[in-house]
C-alpha cells in the first residue's frame, strides 16, 4: 500500500500576538491509501493545525511531513498550490463560492487545474450525480440546504481525482439526519470508490465510524484505536 | 488556470456587484470621454485650419513683408530675440524700423535667384464699401488681377460675374461677405452694380475720406475663415495701379514670390537670399514654416487639454483602487477557498487584474463613443453659431492614434491602480484567509 501521509516528529509553533503557542509537539502519523482515519480531539488539541498541514495550507516548524511522498517543508508557494490540487478539501462551513451554481463550483476546482471546458462540464455532472444532486445542478448555494451544500463541496473535492479527501468537521454545521446521510456518502466513497479519507472532528460518534481513530490532546497523539468490522 | 477561465471568473465577480462596477466604469468613461472629445475637436480644428491655410498658401510661394514678424522669428529659431512674447501673428507685426517695401522691389526680387518664377506686390488698407448708403467694413487689396488669379487659382474664383484679367481702373472684385454679410438671401449689391470705395486717409490733417465709384465685375466664391496671405471673404480687390493712385503711395504691404520648385532646399535658399538682400529688414514666410509652427502650437494645446482630461482619469484610477481594496477585504475568504483548491498566487493576482482590464475595456470603449458624440455635438453648436460669430465649421477628427491611445490609457490606468490591491490579494495566506469572517 502506498503511503499518502507520513508525519515524523512534527511540530508547529505559531505566534498568538507576542505569545508563542506550541500547537503540535512531536506528532507521528502514517496514513495509507484506502484508509479511513479520523483525527479526534477537543478544541485546542492541535487537530486544526494538523488539518492545515496535511492540507498543505501551512508548513511545519520542524519535523518532516511527506504528502504523497513529497516533503512539504521543501516546497515553495507555487509547488504547495500544485500539491493542494491533489488533495480534496471539504470544510465545515462548505465554503462554496456563493455566486456560482453547484455545477460551476464543482467545475471551478477543475478549471484551476487547467482542465478544458467540455471535459469538466461532463465530469461535474457525473460527480453531482454520484453525490445525489442530479436535479440541483444549476442551483446556487443559497438555494440549497446545508446537507446539499456539503454534497456539492464533496463533489468539488473529488473533481481532480485527489489522493485523499480531507474533511474538516464535515457534519458540524448540519442536522443529525442529514449528517447521517453525509456520513453514509463518505463511507460509500471509501468502500465502493476506494477513496482514502482523513477526517478531523471533535465529535466522538462521528469519529468512531472511521476505520482508525487517532486521539489528539495538547498537540500530541495520545491514543489510536483500529475498528474491526 | 486558462486565460479565458480567469476572465470568466473575473467577470462573474464584476457581475455580482453591478452598481458598484457601473460606478467604477463611469469614472473611466468620463475621463476617456473628456480626452477623446477635446482631442478630436482640436485635431479637427487643426485639420480645418491647415486645409484653409494650404488653400491660401501654396507650398511654392513665399510671402515677403517688411520688418521682422513674430512668425519669422519663431520659425527661424536663429534670431532668438524674445520670440515667445510676441505671439502668433501671420501678417507680421511690423517692427518700427522705418523700412518699407515698394511695389517696384518685385523687379529686384525677380533678379535675386534663378529659382524665382515671378513676384507681385499687394497693397492693403482698411476701408469701407458704400452700397446705396450702407457702409460695410472691408480690407482693400491692390493687386495685379492676372497674377493674383494665377497664384490663387483655387480661391480667387468668381461665383458670379467674371474676374477681368485686364481690368480698367474702376473695376473691382469683392469677397462674398462684402455683398452678402449675413450669408443669406439679402444681397447688398450684385455683380455689375456700382459701389463706392472709401478709404480714410490718416496721412493728412485733418483726416480725409477718399472715395471713388467702382463697378463690381465679380463676386468671389466662399473661401472660409483662414485665407492667410491669399484672398479673403471680406476683401475688396482693386487693380494695383488704381490702388497706388487712390492710396497715394507705391509702398506695398507684401510681395508674393512664386518659386519654380517647392522643395525645402529651394524654399530655404531663396528665403535666405531675400532676407539677406534686404539686410534682415524683411520677413519671409513660407507655407512650410507656417504649417510647422501651426502644428507646434496645436501640439501644445492638445498636450495641455489632454493633460487636464487625463487628471480626471487619474481620479477614476484612485476610485478603482479604493473599490478593489474594499472588494478584496470582502472576498478574503473566497481567496482562501481558491488557494485551498490549489490556485496559485499569480492566478489570484490575474483574477483581480482581469477585473480591472474588464472595467478598463468597457470604460474606454463607452468613453470613446461618448467623447465622439460630445465632439460632434460641440461641432454642431460651433457651426450653428451658438458660441458667437457666424458659425464656424469644424469636423471632429478621431485619428487611430487618439483611438488607440485612449483605449490604452483607459486600460493602463485601470490596471496600474489595480496592481496594489491585486498584489495584496495574491499575498494572502490561505490559512488566515480561510479563518476570516
Amino acid at each position: 500500500m502506498p503511503t499518502l501521509v507520513e508525519a515524523v516528529n512534527l511540530t508547529k509553533t505559531y505566534m498568538l500576538g507576542k505569545v508563542p503557542v506550541e500547537a503540535l509537539r512531536g506528532v507521528n502519523l502514517k496514513v495509507e491509501a484506502g484508509d479511513f482515519i479520523s483525527i479526534l480531539g477537543p478544541s485546542g488539541s492541535g487537530k486544526s493545525t494538523m488539518l492545515n498541514l496535511i492540507g498543505a495550507l501551512d508548513k511545519p516548524t520542524s519535523g518532516t511531513l511527506l504528502i504523497d511522498g513529497v516533503d512539504i517543508s521543501k516546497l515553495n508557494d507555487n509547488q504547495l498550490a500544485d500539491l493542494r490540487r491533489r488533495i480534496g478539501f471539504v470544510f465545515q462551513f462548505f465554503n462554496l463560492i456563493p455566486r456560482l451554481t453547484a455545477k460551476d463550483n464543482v467545475e471551478l476546482s477543475m478549471s484551476i487545474a487547467d482542465m478544458n471546458r467540455a471535459e469538466r462540464g461532463k465530469r461535474a455532472s457525473e460527480l453531482l450525480e454520484t453525490v445525489g444532486l442530479k436535479d440541483r445542478v444549476n442551483h446556487k448555494p443559497a438555494e440549497l440546504s446545508g446537507g446539499q451544500q456539503q454534497r456539492v463541496a464533496i463533489a468539488r473535492a473529488l473533481a481532480n481525482n485527489p489522493k485523499f479527501l480531507l474533511l474538516d468537521e464535515p457534519t458540524g454545521n448540519i442536522d443529525s439526519k442529514t449528517a447521517n446521510e453525509i456520513l453514509s456518502l463518505i463511507k460509500k466513497l471509501n468502500v465502493e470508490h476506494n477513496v482514502s479519507i482523513i477526517m478531523v472532528t471533535h465529535d466522538q460518534h462521528l469519529a468512531r465510524e472511521a476505520k482508525r481513530v487517532v486521539q489528539m490532546f495538547d498537540g500530541q497523539i495520545t491514543s489510536e484505536v483500529v475498528n474491526q468490522e | 488556470m486558462k486565460t479565458v477561465d480567469i476572465f470568466g471568473y473575473s467577470f462573474s465577480a464584476i457581475k455580482l456587484r453591478k452598481l458598484r462596477a457601473a460606478l467604477t466604469i463611469l469614472g473611466v468613461v468620463i475621463g476617456i470621454a473628456a480626452i477623446v472629445a477635446l482631442l478630436s475637436i482640436t485635431q479637427g480644428l487643426q485639420a480645418t485650419i491647415t486645409t484653409q491655410l494650404q488653400k491660401g498658401l501654396s507650398t511654392n510661394t513665399l510671402i515677403v513683408t517688411p520688418g521682422q514678424s513674430a512668425l519669422a522669428q519663431a520659425t527661424s529659431g536663429s534670431s532668438g530675440s524674445g520670440a515667445g512674447g510676441q505671439g502668433f501673428n501671420l501678417g507680421g507685426s511690423r517692427a518700427s524700423s522705418g523700412f518699407n517695401l515698394y511695389v517696384n522691389y518685385t523687379q529686384v526680387i525677380d533678379a535675386l535667384s534663378p529659382e524665382i518664377d515671378g513676384s507681385f506686390a499687394v497693397i492693403e488698407r482698411s476701408g469701407y464699401v458704400d452700397a446705396d448708403g450702407i457702409n460695410s467694413s472691408v480690407t482693400i487689396y491692390g493687386v495685379n488681377f492676372a497674377q493674383y488669379a494665377q497664384q490663387y487659382s483655387k480661391t480667387f474664383v468668381a461665383a458670379s460675374g467674371t474676374i477681368p484679367l485686364n481690368p480698367t481702373d474702376n473695376e473691382t472684385v469683392v469677397g462674398t461677405l462684402v455683398n452678402n454679410p449675413g450669408q443669406n438671401s439679402t444681397l447688398l449689391f450684385k455683380a455689375g452694380d456700382d459701389v463706392g470705395i472709401v478709404w480714410t486717409n490718416g496721412t493728412t490733417l485733418p483726416v480725409v475720406n477718399e472715395t471713388y465709384t467702382a463697378q463690381v465685375s465679380a463676386v468671389l466664391q466662399k473661401i472660409g475663415g483662414f485665407g492667410v496671405g491669399g484672398p479673403s471673404d471680406s476683401g475688396v480687390y482693386i487693380p494695383l495701379s488704381q490702388a497706388e493712385s487712390f492710396f497715394g503711395t507705391d509702398q506695398c504691404s507684401m510681395i508674393i514670390v512664386q518659386l519654380k520648385s517647392s522643395n525645402n532646399a529651394t524654399v530655404t535658399d531663396v528665403s535666405e537670399d531675400i532676407t539677406n538682400y534686404f539686410g534682415g529688414q524683411v520677413s519671409v514666410i513660407s507655407a512650410t514654416a507656417v504649417l510647422s509652427l501651426l502644428s507646434t502650437v496645436f501640439g501644445t494645446i492638445q498636450l495641455f487639454l489632454g493633460g487636464i482630461a487625463a487628471i480626471s482619469l487619474l481620479v477614476a484610477g484612485i476610485a478603482i483602487m479604493n473599490i478593489m481594496i474594499v472588494s478584496l477585504i470582502e472576498r478574503t475568504r473566497e481567496i482562501g477557498i481558491l488557494k485551498a483548491l490549489g490556485m496559485k498566487s499569480r492566478t489570484v493576482l490575474n483574477i483581480f487584474l482581469g477585473e480591472s482590464v474588464i472595467i478598463g475595456v468597457i470604460g474606454s470603449f463607452v468613453g470613446i463613443a461618448l467623447g465622439w458624440i460630445l465632439a460632434n455635438i460641440t461641432a454642431k453648436l460651433l457651426a450653428s453659431g451658438a458660441f458667437g460669430g457666424n458659425g464656424f465649421r469644424v469636423t471632429p477628427l478621431l485619428t487611430p492614434e487618439v483611438f488607440l491611445g485612449a483605449l490604452g490609457f483607459g486600460i493602463g490606468v485601470s490596471v496600474i491602480f489595480a496592481l496594489y490591491p491585486a498584489w495584496r490579494a495574491s499575498k494572502l495566506k490561505p490559512v488566515e484567509a480561510l479563518r476570516y469572517e
